[in-house]
């Protein structure tokens, strides 16, 4: 058994991962020595590179030195706001997903596909043509410029995923369960709060992993419907590369785009045995 | 019921109170107060508008700039979700046709008077002035100007070409560009791959041919001049210039080449004026290349024009109404826009500004210079490539043209031509 690991085949496998895998990791490497790397050096020599001098300092400029016009705090404070709208906002878009999703796959109801339907319909619409009837709800209610207006954006946003990803995973959930606790008396929610909740956790981390990722690195609605300090993270990373006078700033940007996806990494670490078990699990129905 | 009277008198009492400042305020002792939204958040851009926030602090305002980092279209977003919040900036960055465009939007504030006390007319390029002006009446003011065509020169190119001369026109340059060729520069013309980057090589080709054409076919859409002979010249010359340059240079910032430039890898650069500041600030000497105008047939400098402005919304508030009347004074200013150009390294609006002085480089003197010469000649024209000459949709379909016909060296100069007419029409 031993001698089958180093056959030819296996080898040739195994060199091809490794080599895809390198071509996959490949602009990682960049922006992480880049990041090691003082911007004269880069623009001096070129993007691709080793770094002649260890320039730690990038990452104290990305965290809190750099400028965006009068405030020169760094990355830091758009990081919190960031932080403020998306851990909310995934949690109450991931619990509304899976009341959502129970709702439809194990109660039936008139209307039910219909509704369904038109949830995951926000999925194909385009986010530019979502821009202006939010700003419009925006204005209406008063929460424009707000933090409190974004959470509520990519909570109900958002809830066209969880639902989908909810429904599609309880829909393989035995209906005779559901019916069993029915006749010993207990209701919608408390047939949720016992029974679906406790079956949940794969699919949930699926939800939160991916909503999480995808509010973090919003930027149309960040930048549209904020203003100044109240800015999110990726706002501050184009604002750093956005110089027409200036050589763009590679290496602190380097080091801000590396700290600013340590929250989604670190996420994906937790959760990310979950992932692909928690995307497949409905898949076959 | 004593308690109802306290309760109410209590009530008019505040209701007092909070109304006095407001009062006082109408009464001419306003703190003027500007918000404002820009672009401009990075490197000396950034620290340019920061200058200009003091320097409206100092004159006693209350500056509240917001950055909204990112291309124009993130900016115009922003704007148009102020602007339908009914909350609109007092005053915004924006530039071009899209001044007229966006002043069908939303109220704009009549700056008329300011500009005739300032005499801020008779100093701007006639064609810059139009565009701040699109109803007759002044809404915008112009703060800086670049020129896209400015020619950048490699030292280390020429020497490998033994050329020391300056080409002054089309025919000179091609000269230079086959002597470096010869000499052994492997691309004598470097280039980026953004989105104006084509564009810019286009305009500057059209407007040193002929400037008239230039202003009759792309600022004002003749089709005669569409369809004319100095279009298929420019588009000759753009196949010319494009066999020069390194094919594989992708979607790259011009800057990711700026070392090959200097090394003499690179020979020439059709570069906006902003390049030296970028050069200057990657770390390289001015001895290692030169700057002049854009080649010229007719060896009088053409001048195409970038500039950005600010645009001033209506608000009902005296405080924002005093800040705007403040800042259209700031940046009308001489000495403001000095401040402004040392930074950013453009060159001012006011074609009366000295720029003998120190803090200026050899680079914006002689592109001061060039706008001069070029408006006493009428060849300042407004750059198509920087949404100066029309409005967004029909640049789009117009520099994609130009891309396309850079990039696929099938096309002929007179196909490119027709396309770009057909593009005109399609787009109108």
């Amino acid at each position: 058994m031993r001698e089958r690991t180093f056959a030819p085949s296996r080898i040739l496998i195994y060199l091809i991962v490794l080599l895809i895998a390198a071509a996959w990791l490949a602009p990682l490497a960049v922006v992480v020595l880049n990041s090691l790397r003082s911007n004269e050096e880069i623009a001096q020599g070129s993007m691709i590179g080793w770094p002649q001098h260890w320039a730690w300092s990038n990452y104290l400029a990305a965290w809190s030195g750099f400028c965006v016009a009068e405030t020169c705090a760094g990355i830091r404070p758009y990081m919190l706001n960031s932080a403020l709208v998306t851990i909310p906002a995934t949690i109450f878009s991931t619990m509304l997903g899976a009341v959502a999703g129970y709702a439809v796959s194990l109660w039936r109801f008139r209307g039910d596909t219909w509704i369904y339907g038109i949830v995951t319909l926000g999925l194909f619409l385009p986010q530019q043509m979502r821009l202006l009837p939010w700003t419009i709800v925006l204005r209406d209610i008063g929460l424009i410029n707000t933090l409190a207006g974004l959470v509520l954006i990519h909570t109900i946003q958002g809830l066209s995923f969880t639902t989908l990803f909810c429904r599609n995973y309880y829909v393989a959930i035995p209906h005779e369960l559901i019916r069993a606790a029915r006749i010993d008396g207990a209701g919608f929610f408390r047939i949720f709060w016992r029974i679906i909740l406790p079956l949940s956790p794969p699919i949930l981390i699926v939800t939160v992993i991916w909503q999480f990722t995808h509010i973090w690195n919003e930027f149309l609605y960040g930048v549209t419907f904020t203003s100044g300090q109240q800015q999110p993270v990726t706002a501050a990373l184009i604002a750093l590369s956005a110089a027409v006078a200036d050589i763009p700033q590679h290496g602190v940007q380097s080091a801000a785009v590396i700290i600013a996806a340590l929250p989604t990494l670190l996420i994906y670490l937790l959760g990310g045995k979950y992932f692909v078990r928690g995307l497949t699990a409905g898949a076959v129905k | 019921m004593p308690i109802t009277t306290t309760r109410r008198r209590l009530l008019a009492g505040s209701a007092a109170a909070l109304a006095l400042p407001a009062f006082a305020r109408a009464q001419g002792a306003v703190k003027p107060r500007l918000t404002a939204i820009s672009q401009w958040s990075a490197g000396s851009d950034g620290a340019a508008i920061t200058a200009l926030g003091k320097k409206f602090e100092e004159k006693g305002g209350v500056w509240q700039h917001s950055p909204v980092p990112g291309f124009t279209t993130e900016m115009m977003n922003k704007l148009r979700a102020q602007i339908m919040a009914g909350d609109p900036p007092a005053c915004s960055q924006l530039k071009g046709p899209e001044i007229a465009a966006w002043s069908k939007i939303a109220p704009t504030v009549d700056l008329d008077a300011v500009v005739a006390a300032a005499g801020y007319e008779k100093v701007v390029a006639p064609d810059l002035a139009k565009l701040h002006k699109p109803g007759g009446k002044w809404i915008a003011l112009p703060l800086q100007i670049y020129s896209t065509n400015m020619l950048f020169l490699s030292k280390r190119a020429m020497d490998k070409a033994k050329a020391d001369k300056v080409p002054v026109t089309w025919a000179d340059f091609n000269d230079l560009a086959d002597k470096m060729k010869a000499g052994g520069v492997p691309y004598p013309v470097a280039n980026g791959g953004t989105r104006p980057d084509d564009g810019q090589k286009f305009e500057a080709a059209l407007a040193g041919i002929s400037p008239l054409a230039y202003r009759a076919a792309i600022m004002n859409l003749e089709k005669k001049a569409l369809e004319g002979p100095e279009i298929k010249a420019a588009f000759a010359q753009v196949r010319k210039i494009a066999d020069w340059m390194d094919p594989n240079v992708g979607a790259q910032h011009f800057s990711t080449n700026l070392k090959r430039f200097i090394d003499g890898d690179m020979g020439m650069m059709i570069m906006g004026g902003w390049a030296q500041g970028v050069l200057r600030n990657a770390g390289f000497k001015f001895e290692d290349f030169m700057i002049a105008p854009g080649p010229s047939d007719n060896s009088k400098p053409v001048f195409l024009l970038n500039a950005d402005a600010f645009i001033f919304w209506q608000r009902k508030e005296p405080d924002l109404q005093a800040g705007q009347t403040l800042m259209a004074q700031l940046v009308m200013d001489p000495a403001i826009q000095t401040m402004y150009s040392q930074i950013t390294g453009s060159i001012p609006v006011r074609t009366d500004v000295d720029l003998s002085g120190e803090g200026w480089s050899d680079g914006q003197r002689r592109t001061a210079a060039a706008l001069k010469d070029a408006i006493a000649s009428n060849q300042a024209v407004l750059s198509l490539a920087h949404n100066m000459a029309q409005e967004n949709g029909m640049t789009a379909a117009m520099i994609d043209v130009i891309t396309e016909y850079v990039k696929n060296k099938t096309i002929k100069p007179e196909q490119a031509a027709t396309r770009l007419a057909e593009a005109v029409e399609g787009a109108r």
